[in-house]
């Protein structure tokens, strides 16, 4: 009987230890937005800061006047940086990646996908910063030699980003293509379609809001990457000349590079204003996360 | 037959014919098409997989004269003795918090959690959390942790932002792991009398172990590889008596020192020439990809040989 009683209390307890443990997650995520978002708007409102209109707008970012006597908060630069490198490596990874999905699903001899399925996953689970390392000792020395510039600048990281956020493309995309059940390719085979009109008119439309879950989760990915780009972009502020093909090779700058390599020197006003980036920087890619959970809500096969 | 007829049949033949060739056609140009969308994706694939080939080959290359060399692995300012300690010690520092956490967290998921707001809040919370930048969590674990808990920028610091960062993604694979043991067992468990979480002890834990130790060891390969998240909270220097096992002491990983060598320090560490900083880089690249290699062999072979035995036994 007294046994019995001792089973019951232990299986009370462990139930509440793992249910402790399932909520600390949801206090991570909370403590995270408190923290972050609790320093956000400091610089907006403490004297040396800088009015909200002028920190998105203005391209003068100089938080620690080292280079005139006040200084100026125009972060417009950095995020400009950020949304052109993830969005132009996301146009180009796209394809390739569905392409690569395609091949590994529909295509491809079963030796070959026994090969790249590994390969696959490695580099999903690349350091950046070893993707980093190599971009600053080949890409950019490469890129510099064919148009005799520096090579650093937003060319550079998005050819990083590329390779970065490709693989997570990829295995999502996978997944999406996989979860299409074989009886619609068969309906399609059996109507007399060719392969490629198979994969297009019925494989693609079936996996449709699966795969574009595959592309905002890259995109995700691709806003906080770190040090990958940081170390190709070489610069301190945006190129003058936004829509020229030259600005993509002239050293400039995004929001995580800021916050990584000047964050740790600075102090009071002037760190606030990299507490405002950090949270823009979490806002967004919460809305990335909110966007592929509605995306993959609506798709058909899971 | 009259001549009328006779040119009736040949309109009609000729009719026949165009429109046999215009199908010809349509199915020629289909096969064309399906011939050169097939090209084209044989062509991505065959270009990004040597591209990632050439990636690897390049790193391996690169990284070579440093990792023959002795003195690479020297624990001085020239080498990364103390940082290979460092890594390892940060990833099973943070594997120690980690694992139990987060099979807690699974356990209750996936056993005892009925289907309903708290699930869904959970859930949504580790998706968020999986895409929270690995940069934000690094300052969240400096402010938190660092400032708040008072542990400073130290290794624990560095292993519970690892832990906020990592989290996501083990719950989701221990979930799967544990997902993957089949009903019959618990329900035989719970018919003999056990309690549930005896039931989960002695039944559902050994059977979903393969799946778990390799959760254990993507995790893994996750720790080593990151950078960003821990560049505040661990700091990126050594202080004297970096081989003790205090996790309040301030230190650098590989990636830290791969990424400080190569951009910030090269002229700030005494002796480091700019020579020699490309080949402690090009060698802590080489060996960080060739750990994470042996990750994921380990992660492949590893659960499967203990299924095998425990299947066996």
């Amino acid at each position: 009987m007294q046994r019995a009683q001792m089973m019951r209390l232990s299986d009370h307890v462990a139930r509440i230890i793992f249910l402790i443990c399932a909520a600390l997650i949801v206090a991570v995520i909370i403590g995270v937005f408190y923290f972050v978002g609790s320093r956000a708007f400091l610089v907006f409102v403490l004297p040396g800061g800088s009015p909200f209109k002028d920190f998105f707008t203005s391209t003068n970012w100089d938080p620690t006047a080292s280079l005139n006597d006040n200084p100026t908060y125009g972060a417009w630069g950095l995020i400009e940086g950020s949304l052109i490198i993830t969005l132009v490596s996301v146009i180009i990874a796209t394809p390739l990646s569905f392409g690569m999905a395609l091949f590994m699903t529909e295509v491809t001899p079963r030796w070959l996908s026994r090969i790249l399925q590994p390969l696959l996953e490695i580099f999903t689970g690349m350091p950046s910063v070893v993707i980093g390392f190599l971009g600053l000792v080949v890409l950019v020395p490469f890129l510099g030699k064919l148009t005799s510039t520096l090579g650093y600048g937003y060319a550079a990281a998005i050819v990083v980003l590329i390779v970065m956020i490709m693989p997570t493309i990829t295995s999502v995309s996978i997944d999406a293509v996989r979860a299409v059940p074989d009886s619609v390719r068969e309906a399609s085979l059996a109507l007399g379609s060719t392969k490629w009109q198979m994969m297009s008119k019925a494989v693609i439309p079936a996996a449709a809001s699966s795969l574009a879950t595959a592309v905002v989760l890259g995109m995700a990915r691709a806003i906080g990457e770190t040090l990958a780009v940081a170390m190709v972009l070489g610069g301190h502020a945006a190129p003058e000349k936004i829509f020229s093909l030259q600005s993509f090779f002239v050293p400039a700058t995004n929001i995580t590079k800021g916050i990584l390599e000047d964050f740790g020197e600075t102090s009071g006003v002037a760190q606030d204003a990299y507490w405002t980036l950090a949270f823009l920087l979490l806002i967004i890619s919460f809305l990335f996360i909110c966007i592929s959970r509605y995306l993959a809500s609506r798709s058909v096969y899971k | 037959m009259s001549a009328r007829g006779v040119e009736q049949i040949a309109e009609q033949s000729v009719a026949q014919k165009s429109s046999l060739d215009e199908l010809i056609r349509i199915v020629q140009r289909l096969h064309r098409g399906n011939k050169v969308a097939l090209g084209i994706l044989w062509a991505v694939a065959l270009f990004v997989a040597l591209v990632f080939v050439a990636i690897v080959v390049l790193l391996l290359v690169q990284g070579f004269t440093a990792l023959i060399n002795p003195s690479f692995y020297a624990a001085s300012d020239l080498g990364v003795g103390r940082q290979i300690f460092n890594t390892f010690y940060v990833l099973i520092l943070t594997e120690i918090i980690l694992f139990p956490l987060s099979l807690a967290a699974a356990i209750y998921m996936v056993e005892y959690a009925p289907q309903g707001w708290f699930v869904t809040i959970v859930r949504f919370a580790a998706e968020t959390l999986a895409g929270v930048p690995s940069l934000i969590l690094g300052l969240f674990g400096v402010v938190f942790f660092g400032s708040l808990l008072g542990f400073h920028i130290s290794r624990l610091t560095g292993a519970l932002a690892l832990l906020c960062l990592n989290m996501p993604l083990s719950l989701r694979l221990f979930e799967d792991a544990l997902l993957a043991v089949p009903r019959e067992l618990r329900e035989g468990s719970l018919a003999l009398g056990s309690t549930k979480w005896r039931m989960i002890r002695t039944v559902v834990l050994p059977s979903a172990l393969p799946g778990l130790i390799t959760g254990l060891i993507l995790s893994a390969g996750k720790i080593v590889g990151e950078t960003a998240a821990l560049v505040f909270t661990m700091g990126v220097s050594n202080p004297s008596n970096v081989f003790s096992l205090d996790p309040l002491i301030s230190s650098d990983t590989l990636t830290i020192h791969l990424w400080y060598v190569k951009t910030q320090g090269a002229g700030q560490i005494p002796g480091l020439t700019a020579g020699l900083a490309n080949e402690v880089s090009a060698g802590s690249a080489a060996l960080l990809i060739l750990i994470l290699f042996i990750i994921n062999i380990l992660a492949r072979s590893l659960g499967r040989a203990i299924q095998r035995r425990v299947m066996a036994a």
